[in-house]
Parts: C-alpha cells; sequence; structure tokens
C-alpha cells in the first residue's frame, strides 16, 4: 500500500508541475546554431572540387560544372547541384568537407511534401534557402583548413 | 471432456509492445505459452554490407541508426576500433566530451528504457516522466552536434564539435536535476507493490544460463555477476572515475530493472566527476591523416553499451573502406534467451519479459 | 405534493411521454457527462504528465470529445469478412443498453429519481451482468484472437469481481436494513462519521477495488490491455460501434461513481449537519466528482495487474474480507445496537 500511496503523491504533485508541452506549431521551435537542417548553396562559393558529392554516404547529391564564363579567370563554376532529399540523412558530412562552405546547413527543419518531386531540390531551391544559414560551420573535414583552430 | 485446441498467436510485427517491427509467433494452451518463435529481419538494412563500399567516415552515420536509442555509443565503438588499428592518440578533451556524451547517452538510452517498459506494464506516467527529462539531454545533443537522434558527433581521432558556450554548466544542472528526478521514479514505481508482483520473479535465469547464451549488460548483470567493461576492460577515461558495477542478484526482470535505474545513478556519479576535471581548453581532434586508411589486419573491440556489449569488428585490406565489418549487437545476442524465457508463461509476462530484455528492432536487424 | 406521485398512478399517453421526455433527458445527460468525462480524463491526467491536456478544439479544448466522436459517428461502418455479422452488431447494442438502463433507479437527492426500487442495489448487479455476455459476443464475434482473448478475461474478470462487489455491500445494508438506495442514505445522516465508509471501512476498501475492477479500468483494464492483446475485446470494432463500447464503458463509470456515493460517501448528505443550507445534489455531485477524480488519478499512476493476479485477488483477498465484513457488521449491530 505504501508504494502506491507514494505513487500517488507523485502523480498529485505534478499536477501542479510546469507544462513541458510547446505550442509548436503556433510558436515556432527555435534550433541551436548547430543544428542540422536542409542545406543552402552559395553557387558563387563553390569551385566544383565535388568532396561534397564523394563524402556523401547515400549519394544523394549530383553536381555539374562548367568553364567559368570570365575568360581571365580560371577553374569552374557551378551549372547544377542538386540533392535528393528522399535519401539524405543531413548527416552534415557535406558541409564538414567544403572549403570554401559554398554548401553549408540552415537551421530549417520543416521537410514534410506531399510528392516525392517536391523532394528533389535543385540549385534554385537550394541557393534560394537563406534563412537560418548556420554560422559556424566547423569543415573539420576540408582540405586545407584541417583540425580546427 | 472438452476438447482444447492450442491457438497459433502472431505477436507482431505491428503490436504496440514489440518495440518496432518485432514479431513473436507464440503457440497458446489458453493464455499460457507452449512454444516462441521470433520472427526478426523486419529492419534489416545491411548495414555491415553497405560499410563495405563506404569509407569510414561515411560509416560513422549508419552506425547513428543501429541502436538509434543510443547513438553516442556506437559511434565511439566505430571509432574506438579504427584508433585502435591506426594507433591513433584522442586529444583529452575530446576524450572527455565523448565520455560525457556517452554517460548521457547510457541515461537517455535507459529513461526510454523505463518508460516503455512501464507503459508495457500498463502505467501511462512514466512514460511521459522519461521522455520530459530524456528531452532534456536531447536538446543537449542538439546544441553540441545539431542533432537530436542521429547525431554523427564522433570523427576517427576526435568528435566533431567542441562544447558550446555554457553547455558544461547546463550539463551540470541537468545531472544535478537528474539526481532529484530519479528519487521521483522510485517514488512513482518502484515500490508500488502492483508493478512489484508483475516483474518480481518474472523471466528467472541463472549465471551460467545467462553467460551460456551470451548475454551482457544488465541483463547478465541482474544475475549477479560482475561485467562491466567499463570497469573490466576499461576503454575512454573510465578507469579515472568512482562507479560502481550495479548488479542483481535473482536474475528476474525486477533485477534488472534495478540494475538499469542504478546505471542511472552510476552514470550520474561518472558525469559529476567528469564534468568536474573537464579540461578547460585543448584540441577536439587529433592528428588523423587526411585518408583513413586502418594497416591490414583484423582488430575486434568491445565496450559497453546501455543494451550490453557492443563489438565492432575491422577487417582491413589497408583500404579506406573495410573489407569486412561486423557489429556485434547487444540486442540481437540478448534476444537469443526470449524463446526460452517464455515457455510456460502467460501472454502478460510475454510483454514483461520481451520488455525486460530491452531490445531496439535497429539493433536487432541492423 | 410529490413532485413525481404520478409515477404511482396507471400509465396514460400523458404520463408515458413524460417518461420517454425523461428518459431522453437522464441520456442528454449522461452523454452529456461522458462527453466531459473524457475530457477531464484526458486533462487530468495530461496534468499529471507535465502536459496540458487537449487544448485545441474549441476554448480550452472543451470541443475535443464532441470532435472525436463526430469522427467516429462519420467514420465508416467496416465488419470484418469473417466476423459473425449478426453477433457482431448485436454486441454494442447490449452492451450499451443495460449501462444506461442501470441509471434508472439513482437517487440524486430526496426528491429527485427516476425509480424508487426496493431492490436498489440488486437491480444494478442484475442488469450490469448483461455487459459482460455482450463484450464475450464482441469478442467472439470478431473473430480475432487478440479479441477472444479479451472476451475471456473479461468474462472471468467481470464474473469474478461481482461476487465481492455483491458481498461488501451487503454491510451497508445490514445497517440501513434496506436494500432501497433512499434508506440507505437516509440511514448515513448526520456527520461525516456517520457515513458508511468509516463504520464499514473494510467493505469500502473491498467495493472501491471491486468496483474498479468491474469498470475495467486501471489497474484491472486487462480485458483492454494494449500492450498485451492490443485493444482486446473491441479490437476489430470501430466507427460507431465502436462509440457505443466507448460510450456503455463510461456509463458505467457514472453508475459506479454515483453508487459509492450513495452506498458509502452519504449521498447527499453534507459532511456536517450545519452545512444543510447547500443542496444535497450539490453535494452528491461533489462527491460524485471526487471518486470520478479518484478513477482518473488511479489511472495515471498505476500498472496493469496481471490475469492470474487479478483472480487470486478477487477470490482470495476480496472475497474472504468481504464475508468476514458480514460477520463483523453483525456483531456491531447485534453487541453494540449500531444501525437500524
Amino acid at each position: 500500500m505504501k508504494g502506491m500511496i507514494k505513487g500517488l503523491g507523485v502523480t498529485l504533485k505534478t499536477m501542479g508541475a510546469k507544462k513541458v508541452t510547446l505550442s509548436y506549431p503556433d510558436v515556432p521551435i527555435e534550433m541551436p546554431d548547430r543544428f542540422r537542417g536542409i542545406q543552402y548553396v552559395d553557387q558563387e562559393k563553390c569551385i566544383v572540387c565535388n568532396q561534397c558529392a564523394r563524402i556523401c554516404p547515400t549519394e544523394c547529391i549530383t553536381l555539374s560544372g562548367k568553364p567559368n564564363p570570365d575568360p581571365e579567370k580560371k577553374g569552374k563554376v557551378l551549372d547544377t547541384f542538386d540533392i535528393n532529399f528522399e535519401i539524405c540523412i543531413l548527416c552534415d558530412l557535406c558541409t564538414e568537407v567544403c572549403p570554401t562552405e559554398a554548401i553549408v546547413m540552415t537551421n530549417n527543419f520543416e521537410l514534410a511534401a506531399y510528392s516525392r518531386d517536391d523532394l528533389f531540390k535543385d540549385l534554385k531551391w537550394l541557393g534560394s534557402n537563406t534563412e537560418n544559414i548556420r554560422q559556424d560551420n566547423n569543415n573539420i573535414g576540408a582540405p586545407q583548413k584541417g583540425a580546427k583552430a | 471432456m472438452i476438447r482444447t485446441e492450442e491457438l497459433l498467436l502472431n505477436v507482431g510485427p505491428q503490436h504496440p509492445s514489440t518495440h518496432g517491427v518485432f514479431r513473436i509467433v507464440v503457440k497458446l494452451d489458453g493464455e499460457i505459452i507452449t512454444e516462441a518463435t521470433p520472427v526478426m529481419g523486419y529492419l534489416h538494412r545491411g548495414t555491415e554490407k553497405l560499410a563495405e563500399n563506404l569509407n569510414f567516415t561515411q560509416i560513422i552515420p549508419y552506425t547513428d541508426r543501429m541502436d538509434y536509442v543510443s547513438a553516442m555509443t556506437n559511434n565511439y565503438v566505430l571509432c574506438h576500433a579504427v584508433e585502435k588499428m591506426m594507433e591513433l592518440e584522442v586529444p583529452e578533451r575530446a576524450e572527455f566530451l565523448r565520455l560525457i556524451v556517452m554517460e548521457l547517452q547510457r541515461i537517455a538510452s535507459h529513461l526510454v528504457w523505463w518508460g516503455t517498459y512501464l507503459l508495457d506494464i500498463g502505467a501511462l506516467s512514466p512514460f511521459l516522466f522519461a521522455f520530459s527529462d530524456r528531452e532534456r539531454i536531447l536538446q543537449l545533443f542538439n546544441e553540441l552536434c545539431g542533432a537530436r537522434l542521429t547525431y554523427n558527433y564522433m570523427r576517427v581521432g576526435g568528435v566533431k564539435w567542441d562544447a558550446p558556450e555554457g553547455w558544461i554548466d547546463r550539463t551540470k544542472q541537468f545531472v544535478k536535476d537528474m539526481r532529484l528526478r530519479l528519487d521521483e521514479y522510485h517514488n512513482l514505481v518502484s515500490g508500488n507493490e502492483i508493478f512489484l508482483s508483475r516483474i518480481k520473479g518474472i523471466g528467472k535465469y541463472d549465471a551460467a544460463t545467462a553467460i551460456a547464451y551470451g548475454l551482457s549488460g544488465a541483463n547478465l548483470r541482474s544475475t549477479g555477476v560482475e561485467w562491466d567493461l567499463r570497469k573490466t576492460e576499461p576503454y575512454s577515461l573510465y578507469s579515472r572515475f568512482d562507479f560502481d558495477i550495479v548488479t542483481g542478484k535473482n536474475g528476474d526482470c525486477y533485477d534488472r530493472y534495478l540494475c538499469r535505474l542504478g546505471e542511472i545513478e552510476q552514470s550520474i556519479r561518472i558525469l559529476e566527476q567528469a564534468l568536474e576535471h573537464f579540461p578547460g581548453d585543448g584540441e577536439t581532434m587529433g592528428k588523423v591523416p587526411r585518408v583513413i586508411r586502418p594497416p591490414a589486419g583484423e582488430i575486434y573491440v568491445r565496450i559497453e553499451s546501455p543494451r550490453g556489449e557492443i563489438g565492432c569488428h575491422i577487417v582491413s585490406k589497408g583500404k579506406a573502406e573495410p573489407y569486412r565489418l561486423k557489429f556485434r549487437r547487444p540486442s540481437f545476442v540478448n534476444l537469443q534467451i526470449l524463446p526460452k524465457l517464455l515457455v510456460g508463461e502467460s501472454m502478460t509476462n510475454l510483454v514483461t519479459i520481451l520488455g525486460g530484455i530491452d531490445i531496439v528492432l535497429g539493433e536487432v536487424d541492423c | 405534493m410529490e413532485p413525481l406521485s404520478f409515477i404511482d398512478k396507471p400509465l396514460s399517453w400523458g404520463h408515458a411521454a413524460i417518461f420517454i421526455a425523461m428518459a431522453i433527458g437522464v441520456l442528454a445527460f449522461v452523454i452529456l457527462f461522458v462527453t466531459y468525462a473524457i475530457y477531464f480524463e484526458r486533462k487530468v491526467i495530461g496534468w499529471m504528465q507535465f502536459r496540458k491536456g487537449p487544448n485545441r478544439v474549441g476554448p480550452l479544448g472543451l470541443l475535443q470529445t464532441v470532435a472525436d466522436v463526430s469522427k467516429l459517428l462519420l467514420k465508416e461502418d467496416t465488419i470484418p469478412a469473417k466476423a459473425d455479422r449478426g453477433l457482431f452488431i448485436l454486441a454494442p447494442v447490449l452492451a450499451f443498453v443495460p449501462s444506461f438502463a442501470v441509471l434508472a433507479f439513482i437517487p440524486y437527492s430526496q426528491n429527485l429519481q427516476f425509480a424508487d426500487l426496493n431492490v436498489g442495489f440488486l437491480y444494478y448487479i442484475a442488469l450490469s451482468g448483461i455487459t459482460t455476455i455482450a463484450i464475450v459476443i464482441g469478442g467472439w464475434a470478431s473473430n480475432n484472437k487478440y479479441a477472444l482473448l479479451g472476451g475471456m478475461r473479461s468474462a472471468a474478470q467481470m464474473i469474478s469481481y461481482e461476487v465481492p462487489l455483491v458481498i461488501s455491500v451487503v454491510g451497508c445494508v445490514m445497517l440501513a436494513g434496506s436494500l432501497n438506495l433512499r434508506d440507505i442514505v437516509a440511514a448515513q445522516a448526520g456527520y461525516f462519521w456517520h457515513w458508511n465508509f468509516l463504520p464499514q471501512i473494510v467493505g469500502f476498501a473491498v467495493f472501491i477495488v471491486a468496483a474498479i475492477s468491474e469498470l475495467n479500468r486501471t489497474p484491472f483494464d486487462l480485458p483492454e490491455a494494449e500492450s498485451e492483446l492490443v485493444a482486446g475485446y473491441h479490437v476489430e470494432y470501430s466507427g460507431f460501434r465502436f462509440a457505443f463500447f466507448m460510450l456503455s464503458e463510461y456509463v458505467y463509470v457514472y453508475a459506479i461513481a454515483c453508487l459509492t456515493t450513495l452506498l458509502f460517501l452519504g449521498g447527499w448528505n453534507p459532511p456536517l449537519p450545519q452545512l444543510d443550507i447547500i443542496p444535497g445534489v450539490v453535494w452528491f455531485f461533489l462527491k460524485f466528482a471526487f471518486i470520478v477524480f479518484s478513477l482518473f488519478w488511479i489511472r495515471a499512476t498505476f500498472p496493469r495487474l496481471r490475469v492470474d493476479q487479478l483472480m487470486g485477488l478477487a477470490w482470495k483477498v476480496l472475497l474472504p474480507l468481504a464475508i468476514l465484513n458480514i460477520f463483523i457488521t453483525a456483531a456491531l449491530i447485534e453487541l453494540f445496537g449500531m444501525g437500524g
């Protein structure tokens, strides 16, 4: 009997306790800065090194480059960049290896869609995903920078 | 004379108490089980095969998805195996961070078990009590590595992120609160006579049986065997901290219950010490070659996950990808004893015993 | 003149119309009760679990149950192909009708009562037994193994617990010298320590345990133990048929809470005779609300018993205690002249 009464006491006490329920759809959830949401791709910064596509464990990134239209500059510029969000696992490895922070994470996590087609994100979509971009990207896997100072 | 018939009952794969897509085919005589056949594989994703085509950094996110209730320990076992193979040094600060997140994860994992186990037994509130506390751990993890469940936090040679500003203090606060909450848990459930009568003496086995079946974790310790890899084969920094191995006596569900709650308490003790001695600054990433290529050879590394001994066996041919990767998943091994325990028990005890083993289907099927 | 004096006169069309109107009134009241009992159950259990409970539909979530019930009523009516069609349809009706019929004899205050039955409590037991049959029928007709197990458990449980339930009340009946609920309440007049729950403490305890079990509520909710039997006897039911099972369950909560108030908590008697100015019906519903709250409270705290323990509890603990209680009561009446 004693144990049961103790238990009843705990639940009764909880009745007046502070509630933990979030008013989620009404009040948006603020994620911490490091949160890994859908990526933002900066076309200008990308040097088409293909690191992100190579490190991706699920091979959901495909990209292609074209010669720089400015004849005075060397190298390639980004032509297409697609992420198949059906299989992306938001593991953060693509941003980790990017040497120029051209691909970075955002805090946007509301990814539900009505159609599978909507989950195919192209450069236009990813380039305009400019809200809540992550500040600290800690790209420890990138070739030049190496370990964090 | 009444003619009776055996009833073949399919429990799962969609059943509230199988904790995922697990299926048991039970033969019932009335409500007494005469035979039980576990059927698994509904969540098989071929992690081990997939790993053969991925380099070691790429495998880490896959380990998150094995035991998704305790991803940090899975991260650790893989990184630890590769580090051992390549004889890499891990900076102290990184090792501290790893230990802290693993112990937090152990608490979170045992909280999930506690809540869902009580839900199986029919009590509704413990589930939400446990999850409201687990939520705080997940929030800490979210601040640390940007994800709540699939962390992908550890790297070969260190950790991805250093602790953000104030994180250590928030963790300290959480650990302090958790001690009080643990007392509340005991008040809410541990003394309840109905609960005790439900789990005392149920699913009993002795130490010899447990060892013969290869059980580990709380399932083994509940029989009184002092086997905790954190103590018996210390890895990480565990040898520096003062904690006890929680053991039971009778090897029944009640002892397993007490073992797990006791482990939460021991984790709190470890965390208190670790947070106290957390180094002020330092590297979080060791000196690691650009491409991780373990030398040709084999290694087996095991650590103590919340569910038991999780092992990682790597066969390397000196390439960036493993030749063969094998995980010894504690849930899978612990599950072996289930058919033996179920015979002669009632349907109600099926739930009690299965819950007491504490399986995670992502790990069973891998 | 008594407001309900026409009850004793021969039946005429006018009186029949009044009866039907009154029955509909009770039905409306009971459905209102069930709607808000479910709402408060979810609220109370939510509060006890750091949650807010339903708060989305209507102000403060007050229309949540209305929305849920409308959903059930609008749902497609499915009958499994292999089910026994006739019995499958019959079961929810058979479960609900007696649950509603038992409400007729409950007096809410000195004058507010629908049928002044001399056998009072026995009528409740007689009718509520029929619901057990409905549950077994529902479990059997579903042609589902889980439903069958749930139905069988339910039958065993309800039959076992009816015995101590009846016997535990015998003490109250002996003290009042009548089975009539109004007489039993009248016998408890005075201060709150005259209420039966103190002189009949053993009977009260047995009654509460047996009553919760009769209601199939936690910690005795084995027939629908969702973690073992998925949903028990109504696993194949959906839509309005499921709503009827649900409704009858909550109507029984209503009935049992009323009975506990009447038999053990002094019915409409105020705790102190000086508080007489507040009408009896208010006291009745205060006590009633307390009982209902306790049921929710217990549900939020306790785990579930096991089948064999459940039977053991009924036959080895509650029944001997209840019988013992009769002898103690008899001795008290004989030796100390308690009761009437």
